[in-house]
């Protein structure tokens, strides 16, 4: 049987590793002999491609045309790309797809295509050891990965001619390396801090069963980010005389020195050097730990907010375990930093860079095997994923957490009369709003039959599968015309990322929910009013005079109070436009119901608002209990 | 009567395996939450019982355990683990639960407006709301921690209020809207939980 790999594509460095003969994960020397795959890419203006060491040293030299922490990139649209990743790089953003400009601007390559090199050299190197052509494979992602990055990491073993077998959380596949060696049992958490993305996960571990409770992160946070501003400092004082715009090829070359300067400070009190760097420039570095740990200290107390949202979500006060994972956790201050947070000596028996490849390697053999009796990996969704409604707000219809693979049906109906195609939005994200989610998919359900507004039923499925992709299908249910897509994301995010989304719903919640309330009563005003002055039309004979007039009083009221800004009124309007209108409405009922036996339904418009979204859902927004 | 895809063998009832070939088998019609779960169809659930069930399940029926079996099974599995976790979701949490029995009773309450008619309960959701304006607008931390926990006190109510109404043997018949009321009002305060802790949180920031 052929052997099941497992690979890390780390946003720095990526590894392979595999279950070897003796049942024991094991990870593979790839790069000049280490585990370590630097996962840098260098494209020559003759075709030719360099990856790992390799192509990391040619980085200073050859900047441009050396992609490092591509992994930044992965699943971005166009306009996607934050300013401060473009880094020296071209992009050609023409296309639905971001594309770099390499090899001299003689090629132009996706991130997809630029992740399959690395994991193309992985896989031959697993190939090396084996003897043989690798079975399936297991590639781990960030458990904060939405699902246009899932997508595009699968997209991109796949072209590496991998059989991808299962796309794992990067801080459960930790744990199942952590719990299966140490057979662990409680609650644990695992706290990732990798080149470019934090993760934080909350797990049960119970007699083989890895449940993930909770998840949060920041997609982009990382020890990146410490080089990053170190880096800026040793520019603006390590030079004998300062420079306004530093090329590419410096920057990268101090932004190298910075890594390696940190890691030195990592068991080192201070570091005194002097560094090359190209364009005959000399940097004189003269630095503390405790000037390094002053300047990433703001970084890392980004990484609170997640871990204190991911313990609350979890409803865990207290963990048994803290797990850490990711070479930036390596950084003393990362470690006093985790211990404050839990309250508690984080474990370290495990190598932070190799031990979410081990897990995979552990996760890739059991299904290589058809599964293990002894283990069970039950992951969740990072974030929730909805769909927009009228007036621009977010309906979730699966909940953030929620144990994969999921499904949720949800019922909606046209808004207007005669309406026949409902467009239908795919939003992943926490916010209230659309517009500040993360768009993923836009289609429209054709075909509906013309009926009066309020009557057609639409259904919206959406199914999450294993590795947290999703499938969303809808469908109406009187004609049975049914569409189904596979979510393939066509634009990305405005600018925000999915961390700063949830950043942003925290800071805007209140915000949001009045603008929420307000928006959602004003539609439902809107409702009201048209369908009375339909009624009116229709049945106008069975009111009298007076009674015309008082409910016309109260449209003029709720019109007035839906030109304001408090929900609060124009729900108060509203309540007492039914009141006015109830007799009105039972008239009608009647009035009707002797006309017709057939069964047609009437509308009520005294009755509570519309028949937009449904139940179920509703009420899963509550607290579990 | 079913007869499995596979061997052809005849099935008395939906089950998650032919009794026979031990295949996988598609979900039935006449299967729900409940009996997903092996579970008598009421309120009254035993938590520890129902993660029990879940975890056997799911050990026999995630994805993970055909990754490598034939397109039909991976889609099988895939279709009976994700309806074993929306069991697991709508059980373990009371109002899911609830309002899922309303269902499977035919009467989907929640289906005919967003939200329910319950006008004794809008005095005292602008009362709520009052509360939380003035905490808000104080900065007062300790008053958002207190009116959680009024709220939640009133959803353990709610709780205890429903179970009795499914205690009741004509409750499909009798108490249908007094338990929907009860969901609608469960809901308001899940949202007054929820806004609470995000005021709370605004205020440390």
């Amino acid at each position: 049987m052929p052997r099941a790999i497992g690979i890390d594509l780390g946003t720095t460095n990526s590894l392979v590793a595999l279950v070897d003969e003796r049942n024991r994960p094991q990870v593979l020397p790839v790069d000049e002999g280490r585990p370590l795959l630097p996962s840098a890419v260098f494209y020559a203006p003759d075709g030719a491609v360099e990856v790992g060491a390799a192509a990391r040293r040619l980085a200073p030299e050859r900047p441009v045309d050396t992609i490092l922490s591509v992994k930044r990139f992965m699943g971005r649209g166009p306009g996607d790309i934050r300013p401060e990743d473009r880094g020296i790089y071209r992009f050609d953003e023409s296309g639905a797809v971001v594309r770099l400009e390499v090899g001299g601007g003689a090629r132009k390559v996706t991130p997809i295509e630029v992740s399959a090199e690395i994991l193309r050299r992985l896989r031959r190197h697993a190939a090396d050891a084996l003897g043989e052509a690798p079975g399936g494979c297991v590639i781990t992602v960030p458990a904060y990965f939405d699902d246009a990055q899932r997508q595009a990491t699968k997209d991109a073993g796949r072209l590496a001619g991998l059989d991808v077998l299962r796309l794992l959380n990067e801080p459960t596949a930790a744990a199942l390396a952590y719990g299966l060696d140490k057979r662990a049992q409680g609650t644990f958490a695992v706290y990732d801090l990798g080149g470019g993305t934090f993760d934080v996960s909350i797990l049960r571990l119970d007699a083989g069963v890895f449940e993930v409770l909770s998840t949060g992160g920041d997609t982009h946070l990382g020890g990146d980010d410490f080089d990053r501003v170190l880096a800026r400092k040793l520019l603006a004082e390590g030079l004998a005389q300062r420079i306004e715009d530093p090329s590419p090829g410096v920057l990268r070359a101090t932004v190298a020195a910075a890594q390696r300067i940190r890691e030195t400070l990592t068991t080192e009190e201070a570091v005194e050097a002097e560094v090359e760097l190209p364009e005959g420039l000399r940097l004189t570095v003269r630095l503390t730990r405790a000037e390094l740990e002053a300047l990433i200290q703001p970084v890392v107390d980004r990484t609170t907010g997640p871990t204190r949202d991911a313990l609350r979500d979890a409803r865990v006060a207290k963990v048994d375990g803290v797990v850490l994972v990711g070479g930036a956790t390596r950084t003393p201050l990362v470690r006093r930093h985790v211990r404050e947070l839990f309250g508690q000596e984080p474990l370290t028996d495990l190598d932070p860079d190799t031990v979410v490849a081990l897990g995979a390697a552990v996760q890739a053999d059991a299904l290589e095997r058809g599964g293990r009796e002894d283990v069970l990996l039950l992951d969740v969704i990072p974030l929730s994923l909805g769909v927009e409604m009228m007036g621009g707000v977010v309906e979730k219809i699966i909940l953030r957490n929620s144990t994969i693979p999921a499904s949720a049906t949800q019922g909606f109906t046209t808004y207007a009369d005669g309406q026949t195609g409902m467009v239908v939005h795919v939003v992943q994200g926490e916010r209230e709003l659309a517009r500040d989610c993360r768009s993923l998919a836009r289609f429209t359900l054709k075909g509906i039959p013309p009926m009066p507004a309020g009557i057609a039923r639409v259904e919206i499925s959406y199914a999450v599968d294993a590795d947290g992709i999703l499938q969303v299908s809808a469908r109406e249910l009187t004609t049975g015309i049914e569409q189904r897509i596979q979510v393939k994301p066509t634009y990305g995010l405005t600018e925000d990322e999915v961390e700063q989304m949830l950043v942003e719903s925290i800071e805007h919640a209140e915000e949001d929910v009045s603008e929420r309330f307000l928006r959602e009563w004003r539609v439902e005003g809107d409702r009201i009013v048209s369908a009375l002055e339909t009624a009116f039309g229709m049945d106008g004979e069975l009111l009298t005079p007076a009674e015309r007039a008082r409910i016309e009083e109260k449209i003029a009221g709720l019109r007035e109070a839906m030109a304001g800004s408090d929900f609060l009124a124009v729900k108060a309007w509203i309540e007492s436009v039914d009141a006015a209108t109830k007799e009105f409405a039972e008239r009608r009922m009647n009035k009707h119901i002797a006309k017709a036996m057939s069964g047609h339904r009437v509308v009520e418009f005294a009755d509570q608002p519309p028949a937009t979204g449904s139940k179920d859902s509703d009420l899963e927004s509550g607290e579990g209990g | 009567m079913l007869h499995c895809w596979s061997c052809k063998t005849l099935e008395e009832e939906p089950t998650p395996f032919c009794p026979s070939c031990r295949k996988i088998q598609p979900v039935g019609r006449t299967e729900d939450y409940f009996s997903l779960l092996g579970l008598p169809r009421q309120f009254a659930v035993d938590r520890a019982e129902v993660e029990k069930r879940f975890r056997e399940l799911s050990r026999s029926l995630h994805p993970d355990r055909f990754a490598k079996a034939e397109a039909r099974e991976r889609r099988l599995s895939l279709e009976r683990a994700t309806r074993l976790n929306d069991a697991f979701r709508y059980l373990k949490d009371w109002r899911l639960r609830a309002a899922y029995l309303l269902k499977l009773a035919g009467t989907d309450v929640f289906a005919e407006g967003k939200t329910f008619a319950d006008p004794e309960f809008l005095e005292e959701q602008l009362e709520w709301r009052e509360a939380m304006a003035v905490a808000q607008a104080d900065g007062d931390g300790p008053a958002l921690v207190a009116i959680a926990e009024r709220a939640r006190e009133r959803l353990a109510a709610l709780e205890a209020e429903v179970a009795a109404c499914f205690e009741d043997e004509h409750w499909f018949s009798d108490l249908v809207l007094d338990i929907a009321r009860r969901l609608s009002r469960a809901r308001y305060y899940d949202n007054i939980i929820a806004d609470a802790r995000r005021a709370g949180a605004s205020l440390q920031t």
